[in-house]
C-alpha cells in the first residue's frame, strides 16, 4: 500500500507542472493589461509604460515564467498585483471557506442521494422512484444563481429565519467554541450561515449521485450472490446494504470524488450569489483584473486539491476492492 | 460477540454525547459581534449601535493615494480627511484647511487645523501634507490619479500648520481634486504595507478589520475634529450580486444599498413603504465613442447619421427603466456648466437617411445594407460584458442600425480586454462610460484634447485643444462656464462623443435609518451623522 502511495504521490509532480505552465501561458495569451486595470482610464501612457516595466511585464514571456518557475519552486507564489498581500496568504484565507462550504454540501449531497438512490433501485418503477428521479431531473437542470436566489427569497425575505449571505464564524471554530463554552449558540450561528450556501451547491451533486447510485444498485442487484443470498434466507435489508451497495460503491466513490472536485470549482457562481469569502471569487476578481500571481496560484492550488482527491478515490479503491492494489 | 461489541461502542457513545448536551445551553454571548443575525435579536433595542451597508466590490488597497476603485473610496472618505470637502453641490469646503489664500494663482497658501489628532495618536502637521502631495506627484509612486496633480510644481511647509502649493499654471479644477485623503507621513515613510490593508487617519471613523471579499469594520473616532459619529460602529458587507444585496436589505441583514442595482428591485422596492428609494443625479454619463480614425466613420455625415438613429428615449425607458436619463453633451446635468440648450441628435431615421444618402452611402444591390464604391457600410459595436445594461443596449442598437442599412456586428469582452483595445484604438464605435466627473476639465481635456490620455477616438481640432486648456487655467467660474458650453457644442456637433445617458445615482434603505443624506458622488461620508432605530 505504501508503495503505491508514493508512486501516485511522485505522479503528482508532473502533473502540477504541467498545468503551471499552461495556466502561466493561457494568462499571459488572453488579451488585457494589468498595468491599466491597476493604473485606470486617466492613466498616461508613460504611466502604463513605467508600471509595467517595474512589474517585468516588458521582459520576455520564456524570462517570465522562468522566474515564476524559480520563485515556485522555493514555494513562493509571488505578491499580488492589486492587494499588496502574499497570494499564500491570500489563499490560506479563502480556501478554508471553500472546503468547508464543498464538504458540507457532498455531506448534504450523500445524505440526500444515497438513500433516495437505494431506495428507487429497489423499488424500481414504482411512485418512489419516480419521484427520486423528478428529483433528480429537477436538482441536475435548475441554475445555481436561480436557485439560490429563490432560497434567498424563501428562507430570509420572507420566513426570515437564515441569513441572506456571508459566511458566520469558521465551523471548526465554532465547534470548538461550543465545546468550551457548552453552548451551542456558535455552532448553530456557523451553520445557519452555511445551509442556504451548502444546500445550493449541493443540490446538484446529490441529483448525480442519486442516479448514479440507482443505476450502480440495479446492475448489482441482477447479480447471482443477491438470489443466493436471499435464498439462503438473509434478511431484506442486509442483502441490501452488505450484499448489494458495498458491490454497488466503485463507480459511486468515483463520481462521489469527482463530484468533490466540481464542488470546488463549481462554488463560483454560490459563492457569488451568497457573498460567501471562498477561493472562487477570489480567483474571479483577479482574473477580472489581470492580476497574475493571484491566478496562478490558485489555480495550482485548486489542482493540487483536485489531484489529491483523486489520490484518495484510488486509495479507496484498493480498500473497497483489494484486487486493484495488486493492478 | 463480534456484533454485541460494536452495539456496547454505539450505546456509550449516544451516552456520552446524551451527557454532553444536557450540559449545553443556546444563548448569545453578550459580545458577540458575528455574522449577520445581530438586527433579529436585539430588537428590544430603541438605536442601534451598528449600521450595516452592503456594497458590489471589495476594495483592493486602502492607501488614498494609490486607491481607485469605488469601495476604496467609501473606504478612505470614512478613515481620512483631505484639505476640503466636497459638498453635495461639488463645492470645496473647509476640511483638515481651516482657509486657502490663492490669490496668487501659482502660489496657493493653505492654513491647517490645529486641533486634529491621527488614530494612532499622533498630530496632524503640514509635513503629513507635504509628503502626501510630494509621493503624488512623484511618477515612480505611480499613483493612478497623478494626472489630475499634475498642475502642481512643489509643496513646502511654511510653518506647523501653513503649507504651500507652487504651480506650473493657474488651475482651476486643482482645489476640487484636493479631498484626496492626508496620510500620515511617520506611517507612509516606513514603506511597507501598512497603509494599504490598515489605514491610519483623522477621519471620523476608524477601520478596526478588514476580512476580505467579506467585511470590511470601523469603530466611531471619538476625537474627530467635526463631530463624534452618531453611531458607533458601521460595518460594510461585501455582496457581489445585485439581486442578493436587495434581498439582504428587505431580510434586514444589512439597512442600505446603493448604486449598481437592478432596474426591476429598484421599482418592487419603490412599492414597499418599509423602504425609502432616493434617486439622484449622478456624476457619470454613457456614451458612445467613435473611433475618429476608422474609414468609413471618420466622415462626419455618416457618424451625425449614426448619432440619428439613436433612440435614447427608448434605451433609457425600456434597458435602464427610468433609472439615467437621455443625454446630450459631456457636461452632466448635476455640473454648474450644465447647457440645456444643446440638443445633439434626436432620433430622426429620414434625416439619418439624408445625410447617409449626401454622403454618398445608398443601397445599390438591393441587400438592404447601404454601400459605397462597392463597400459595404459594415462596422463593430463594442462594450464590455460586466454590465448587463450597455449588453442589452448594444444589441438594441444593433438592431436599429441593421433595420436603417449599417451592417453591425456586436462584440462584447471583459472589461480589462475592452479597455485595452479602447486604449489601443482598437474599435468602431464603443459603449462605455465616465464617473466621478466632479470637474467639467475631467470629461473634456483628456478625452477631446489632442494629445489627451483618454482620447481613444483619436479626436482632434485646435479650437478644442484651446478651449481645453483655457478652462484649465481659468480662474473665473462664468468665464470656465462659457469655455465648457462652448467645447461641449463642437464635440456634440462633430461627434467625438454620442452621449446617450446622464447617470442616476440610487440609495434604498430601511426607513428606520435616519439622518443619513446621500451624495450624488456616492459618498458614504454622510452616515457619520446616521443611526438606525429598530
Amino acid at each position: 500500500m505504501a508503495t503505491f502511495i508514493l508512486k501516485r504521490f511522485l505522479q503528482l509532480i508532473p502533473v502540477l507542472l504541467g498545468i503551471s505552465i499552461l495556466v502561466f501561458f493561457l494568462l499571459h495569451l488572453i488579451p488585457g493589461d494589468p498595468a491599466l486595470t491597476l493604473l485606470g482610464q486617466d492613466a498616461t501612457p508613460e504611466d502604463l509604460e513605467r508600471l509595467r516595466e517595474i512589474m517585468g511585464l516588458n521582459e520576455p514571456l520564456y524570462i517570465q515564467l522562468l522566474v515564476f518557475l524559480q520563485n515556485l519552486f522555493q514555494a513562493d507564489l509571488g505578491m499580488s498585483i492589486f492587494q499588496d498581500t502574499p497570494v499564500i496568504n491570500l489563499i490560506a484565507k479563502h480556501l478554508p471557506a471553500t472546503l468547508e462550504l464543498a464538504l458540507i454540501a457532498l455531506l448534504i449531497a450523500l445524505i440526500i442521494a444515497i438513500p433516495l438512490g437505494i431506495v428507487s433501485a429497489v423499488k424500481q418503477f414504482s411512485w418512489l422512484d419516480y419521484c427520486s428521479m423528478f428529483f433528480a431531473q429537477i436538482g441536475v437542470s435548475m441554475p445555481v444563481f436561480w436557485m439560490g436566489l429563490l432560497l434567498i427569497i424563501g428562507f430570509s425575505v420572507n420566513l426570515n429565519i437564515l441569513p441572506s449571505f456571508g459566511r458566520g464564524e469558521p465551523l471548526f471554530e465554532a465547534i470548538g467554541q461550543t465545546i468550551q463554552t457548552g453552548n451551542f449558540y456558535y455552532v448553530m450561528e456557523s451553520l445557519k450561515h452555511l445551509i442556504l450556501p451548502a444546500f445550493t451547491l449541493g443540490v446538484m451533486s446529490a441529483a448525480l449521485i442519486t442516479r448514479m447510485v440507482r443505476s450502480a444498485m440495479l446492475e448489482v442487484l441482477k447479480e447471482d450472490y443477491i438470489r443466493t443470498a436471499e435464498a439462503k434466507g438473509v434478511r431484506g435489508i442486509i442483502v441490501i446494504i452488505k450484499h448489494a451497495f458495498r458491490n454497488a460503491l466503485i463507480p459511486v466513490v468515483t463520481i462521489i470524488g469527482l463530484q468533490f472536485g466540481n464542488l470546488l470549482g463549481g462554488a463560483i457562481v454560490t459563492e457569488t450569489v451568497f457573498a460567501w469569502p471562498g477561493i472562487g471569487r477570489l480567483v474571479i476578481t483577479a482574473i477580472s483584473q489581470r492580476d497574475f500571481p493571484v491566478v496562478q496560484g490558485c489555480v495550482l492550488m485548486i489542482a493540487l486539491i483536485f489531484a489529491l482527491i483523486n489520490l484518495i478515490v484510488d486509495i479507496l479503491y484498493a480498500i473497497i476492492n483489494p484486487k486493484i492494489q495488486q493492478v | 460477540m463480534r456484533k454485541k461489541n460494536g452495539y456496547s461502542i454505539l450505546l456509550a457513545f449516544t451516552l456520552i454525547f446524551a451527557v454532553f448536551l444536557t450540559g449545553c445551553s443556546y444563548e448569545e454571548p453578550t459580545n458577540s459581534s458575528n455574522g449577520t443575525s445581530d438586527s433579529k435579536t436585539n430588537e428590544s433595542a430603541s438605536k442601534r449601535e451598528e449600521i450595516k451597508v452592503g456594497l458590489d466590490v471589495d476594495a483592493g488597497t486602502m492607501d488614498p493615494r494609490l486607491s481607485k476603485d469605488t469601495t476604496a473610496t467609501r473606504v478612505t472618505e470614512l478613515v481620512y480627511d483631505g484639505l476640503v470637502y466636497l459638498t453635495a453641490n461639488l463645492e470645496a469646503e473647509p476640511a483638515l484647511a481651516t482657509e486657502w489664500d490663492n490669490s496668487d494663482p501659482t502660489g496657493w497658501i493653505f492654513t491647517l487645523r490645529e486641533d486634529v489628532t491621527f488614530h494612532d495618536g499622533e498630530p496632524f502637521t503640514a509635513e503629513d501634507v507635504k509628503y502626501t502631495y510630494d509621493s503624488l506627484i512623484d511618477p515612480d509612486f505611480q499613483a493612478p490619479y497623478a494626472s489630475l496633480f499634475e498642475p502642481i510644481e512643489s509643496v513646502e511647509v511654511v510653518s506647523e500648520y501653513q503649507v504651500k502649493f507652487n504651480l506650473k499654471d493657474p488651475s482651476a479644477p486643482l482645489l476640487n481634486y484636493m479631498d484626496i485623503g492626508i496620510v500620515p507621513k511617520h506611517i507612509g515613510e516606513k514603506n511597507d504595507t501598512t497603509l494599504s490593508n490598515a489605514p491610519i487617519g483623522t477621519g471620523a471613523y476608524k477601520m478596526v478589520g478588514w476580512d476580505k471579499n467579506s467585511k470590511i469594520s470601523f469603530e466611531a473616532n471619538e476625537d474627530y475634529w467635526n463631530g463624534a459619529p452618531t453611531t458607533k460602529k458601521l460595518t460594510y458587507f461585501i455582496i457581489p450580486d445585485n439581486s442578493t444585496r436587495v434581498a439582504s436589505l428587505e431580510s434586514g441583514d444589512i439597512d442600505l444599498v446603493h448604486s449598481p442595482l437592478s432596474p426591476q428591485d429598484i421599482k418592487r422596492l419603490k412599492d414597499n413603504d418599509q423602504f425609502v428609494v432616493e434617486e439622484l443625479e449622478g456624476l457619470g454619463f454613457t456614451y458612445l465613442n467613435f473611433n475618429q480614425k476608422h474609414p468609413i466613420l471618420a466622415d462626419l455625415k455618416v457618424r451625425q447619421a449614426i448619432s440619428h438613429l439613436v433612440n435614447k428615449e427608448v434605451i433609457s425607458a425600456d434597458i435602464y427603466q427610468g433609472m439615467d436619463t437621455p443625454g446630450t453633451s459631456p457636461i452632466i446635468p448635476a455640473s454648474w456648466a450644465f447647457d440645456d440648450s444643446i440638443a445633439g441628435f434626436p432620433y430622426d431615421t429620414d434625416r439619418a437617411a439624408e445625410l447617409f444618402k449626401e454622403a454618398g452611402w445608398e443601397d445599390t444591390d438591393g441587400d438592404s445594407i447601404l454601400d459605397k464604391d462597392g463597400e459595404k457600410l459594415s462596422i463593430i459595436l463594442s462594450t464590455h460584458s460586466e454590465d448587463p445594461n450597455r449588453m442589452q443596449a448594444v444589441e438594441y442598437l444593433q438592431n436599429e442600425f441593421t433595420k436603417y442599412g449599417v451592417e453591425t456586428e456586436v462584440q462584447t469582452s471583459e472589461w480589462p480586454t475592452f479597455s485595452t483595445a479602447l486604449q489601443e484604438g482598437n474599435f468602431d464605435i464603443s459603449l462605455v462610460g465616465w464617473l466621478n466627473l466632479i470637474d467639467p476639465d475631467r470629461s473634456f481635456y483628456n478625452p477631446f484634447h489632442t494629445n489627451g490620455g483618454s482620447n481613444y477616438g483619436k479626436y482632434s481640432n485646435p479650437a478644442v485643444d484651446k478651449l481645453v486648456e483655457d478652462g484649465r487655467t481659468a480662474l473665473d467660474l462664468e468665464e470656465r462656464k462659457s469655455i465648457y458650453q462652448e467645447a461641449a457644442k463642437i464635440v456634440t456637433e462633430e461627434v467625438a462623443y454620442n452621449v446617450l445617458l446622464y447617470q442616476g445615482y440610487i440609495v434604498m434603505h430601511n426607513k428606520n435609518l435616519k439622518g443619513f443624506d446621500p451624495h450624488p458622488r456616492g459618498s458614504l461620508y454622510g452616515l457619520k451623522n446616521a443611526e438606525a432605530i429598530n
